[in-house]
């Protein structure tokens, strides 16, 4: 009573790896880009040590180190609020994109008679945008949650009407056949068919909600990564000025292990190849 | 057959499961209309098997679609246990196969049999137990695996077990097996007419293939194409019972002869 192909389909017990085995085999897969990085940081350090170059103009990867570790507790200060900033604008951005776009699906009035107006909104420059809530919030949190959330906001919504609907139309009939509710359509057929698109642009506002933050301190703070690189550069300090890079850097890259940490939690699945 | 009749009695025996009168659907509007179906008139006895066949355009589809309200009709009236397709759709009195197996893809194999019980309308509505009809479709033991685990026809056994959940008195079939291979789908042929012995369900099902619509048809139903219209209505008999085997015999071959000109004569 077993189709021809059920033996290959059979499921495999995972192999019990140990925890060690684990991480030795990661480093094995990252060896080739921890060799690279470690090429370039000595070829950086050779070449700012062989051709003398003043450290104001480009310091070694040893003096960013050092002004890392000099200047630990201003950098963790700062890179506090940016944090705060870069997580909340993240969830709110996110959140409204979510909620426009079930919207958008279920009144395709509401998708002609909005849509247009995320895109405009989407097409001024960031940069040229910023001043506009510090002039009208100060130099407090509340600008810099806005454009980061407005940042985060535009792929997220673009991506996540393209997943609702991405919905297979014979799942759709199956859904009408069963006289299935809109709800009960959007939470069992077209949110999971959503999640992958959901999740890639998750990856892609991780990473910009950290610059976004950033953008606006320039503009408006005395606080943040932001306004540190502002007031590193016009003193010339430049290993901290780097070291803030650094610090910056290593932020968009925790939230984006976050997310993708997420995903791999919530995507578990692997969607059949025929549906 | 008894039983199924006692759960809704409010049908007359004798009257037709499906009663289709003059019905046309049209597509689109102007110039670019396009007549799927035009002037199309049939009865579906009560615990038949019908199985539906034409060249590429007729409309099979279509019509199994106007039958289950997928699709509007631009004229004629269907009826469906002498209700609306509507009110048919919304009792449950007719199940829905796909081409496409549809089973959600993170749900469990058991859990999408459940679906039917989860959603839509559930007032008064009684289910069959999802485990039962695995074992029907021969899927004992595969309760907790998820689709992309399982082969094509494993995966169109469960959309049918998930269709039987619901008890549908009549059971449609679009292309169900259109997707698989030679051996699964004569294996899959062979236990839906046994799934049709012991439910007594009635069936319609569009194939294009015409083994299998002299196979499992007790009638086939010819369509024709542009427009879309009935050219013929035959009954298919085989004193010797149904069996892969008589697929070799010479009553079949004149069977599958004659449908295969008649399907000639359609295009």
């Amino acid at each position: 009573m077993t189709d021809a192909l059920s033996h290959t389909t059979a499921h495999g017990a995972e192999p019990n790896e140990s925890v060690v085995h684990r991480i030795g085999e990661g480093l094995q897969r990252s060896m080739p880009v921890i060799l690279t990085t470690a090429g370039l940081l000595l070829v950086w350090q050779v070449g700012v040590t062989v051709f003398n170059v003043p450290t104001f103009m480009a310091p070694s990867p040893t003096a960013i180190a050092v002004a890392l570790y000099e200047n630990a507790g201003t950098l963790w200060r700062n890179v506090q609020p940016t944090m705060l900033e870069a997580a909340l604008g993240f969830v709110f951005g996110n959140l409204f994109a979510i909620l426009l776009a079930v919207w958008f699906v279920h009144s395709p009035m509401a998708e002609r008679a909005v849509y247009p107006l995320a895109v405009f909104v989407k097409a001024i420059p960031i940069i040229a945008l910023a001043p506009i809530p510090v002039l009208i919030f100060g130099n407090g949190l509340t600008p810099k949650i806005i454009i980061v959330a407005l940042i985060c906001f535009f792929p997220t919504l673009v991506n996540m009407v393209q997943g609702l609907k991405s919905a297979s139309p014979a799942m759709l009939d199956l859904m009408r056949v069963l006289s299935a509710s809109p709800n009960e359509v959007l939470w069992k057929v077209r949110i999971p068919a959503s999640l992958p698109f959901l999740f890639a642009a998750l990856r892609i506002a991780a990473t910009s909600c950290v610059m976004g933050a950033i953008v606006v301190e320039w503009i408006g703070s005395t606080y943040g990564p932001g306004a540190l690189i502002i007031d590193a550069t016009f003193n010339f300090r430049s290993a901290l000025l780097y070291a803030t890079v650094v610090i910056a850097a290593l932020l968009a890259v925790l939230l984006f292990s976050l997310v993708s940490l997420a995903e791999s939690r919530i995507v578990r699945w692997k969607p059949a190849a025929s549906e | 057959m008894l039983a199924t009749l006692e759960q809704k009695p409010e049908v007359a025996v004798n009257q037709p499961a499906i009663s289709v009168r003059n019905v046309s659907v049209r597509f689109g509007e102007g110039k670019g209309e396009v007549t799927a179906l035009s002037d199309v008139s049939l009865d579906i006895p009560e615990g038949g098997f019908v199985t539906m066949l034409g060249p590429s355009g007729c409309g099979k589809s279509t019509l199994l679609r106007a039958i289950a309200d997928l699709v509007p009709t631009s004229g004629g009236s269907i009826s469906v246990l002498g209700r609306s397709p509507r009110q048919a759709r919304e009792g449950r009195d007719f199940a829905f196969v796909f081409r496409d197996a549809t089973l959600l893809p993170r749900r469990s194999v058991i859990d999408n049999v459940r679906l039917p019980i989860e959603v839509g309308k559930k007032a008064g509505a009684t289910f069959d137990d999802p485990h039962k009809l695995l074992a029907m479709v021969g899927l004992s033991g595969r309760e907790n695996a998820l689709p992309h685990e399982l082969s094509g026809g494993m995966r169109q056994r469960v959309a049918i077990a998930r269709a039987l959940v619901t008890r549908p008195r009549i059971l449609l079939m679009d292309e169900p097996f259109g997707a698989l291979d030679e051996i699964t789908r004569d294996k899959l042929n062979e236990e839906l007419l046994r799934i049709w012995q012991e439910t007594g369900t009635t069936i319609v099902f569009v194939t294009h293939s015409i083994p299998e619509a002299a196979f499992l048809g007790q009638h086939v139903l010819m369509l024709k194409a542009h427009p879309g219209r009935v050219k013929e209505f035959m009954k298919v008999d085989f004193p010797s019972g149904r069996s892969l085997a008589i697929r070799d015999t010479v009553e079949f071959i004149t069977v599958t002869a004659r449908l295969r000109s008649m399907l000639e004569e359609c295009l």
